[in-house]
């Protein structure tokens, strides 16, 4: 739980947005122009820029300059953090219950 | 897909009494407790929905964790579902959703606990909005990507 740092909290905040949540999906199944995603979001190109920028600079996404379009992929955001701050999270949300287990079971043994 | 963390625990209990132990002091500070010497846990619990169970807990005063959770379900010995504001040692804060399901299992209790969301502070402020999941985005861009899927495979 006190593993955290700037660039956790911006990841999170850029995962938190579900229109670039859909982003990121959309690019899961492979690359696609900021075009391509204005028309599938509904969005100004400027919007898109805007939400891909954010994925952008926490590379979450990476885009290239293809021919007149910009292209856009899934970028090399290092989600060793995020992924473990999620673990130690889910050892101490883990060992509460346990303890909390342990605790009804010795209150209950002494009851009878 | 990793949509939520879940957690169980068969507890040899009657549920009433655990459903019952789960909103008392004593259990309280059992669940946000440690072995360390000096463990402050403080919990002020107002069982009711739309009531507030506040609790702080950490090494030392000066290191004090703080969780508010306010009660959105109370069904007795069955289900709680608390909505909860997770506040860090730089004041920095998250929000969850902690659901809670104790069914009776042979004359004990599972204990099932389900947490979902991390919003940010600033997606609360921003958009006011539910809790959106990260986990089963995370587990999706994780396993969309050669690299960590080799990584993966590697380790098993």
């Amino acid at each position: 739980m006190q593993h955290h740092n700037a660039t956790l909290d911006r990841t999170f905040f850029a995962l938190s947005d579900p229109t670039r949540r859909g982003i990121l999906e959309r690019l899961s199944g492979g690359s696609a122009t900021i075009g391509e995603l204005a028309a599938r979001f509904g969005l100004t190109l400027n919007g898109v820029k805007k939400h891909v920028g954010v994925l952008e600079e926490v590379d979450l996404v990476t885009t290239a300059k293809v021919g007149r379009s910009r292209e856009c992929q899934l970028g090399p955001a290092e989600l060793v953090d995020v992924t473990a701050w999620i673990e130690s999270y889910r050892q101490t949300l883990e060992g509460r219950l346990e303890r909390f287990g342990a605790y009804v079971e010795a209150r209950t043994d002494g009851d009878r | 897909m990793t949509h939520e963390l879940r957690f169980e625990r068969l507890i040899d209990a009657e549920r009433e009494v655990v459903f019952d132990s789960f909103t008392d002091p004593d259990g309280q500070a059992a669940f946000y407790g440690q072995d360390q010497t000096g463990w402050i846990v403080r919990s002020e619990c107002d069982l009711r929905v739309g009531g507030v169970w506040t609790v702080e807990f950490g090494a030392s005063q000066a290191e004090l964790y703080r969780h508010r959770h306010v009660f959105e379900v109370i069904d007795r010995p069955r289900r709680l579902l608390l909505t909860t504001t997770e506040t860090r040692l730089d004041g920095s804060s998250f929000d969850t959703e902690l659901e809670i399901v104790f069914q009776e299992q042979d004359g004990k209790t599972l204990m099932t606990m389900v947490t979902r969301g991390f919003p940010t502070a600033e997606l609360r402020d921003e958009q006011g909005v539910g809790l959106p999941n990260a986990f089963d985005l995370l587990d999706r861009f994780v396993h969309a990507r050669p690299e960590m899927s080799q990584a993966k495979s590697d380790d098993s």
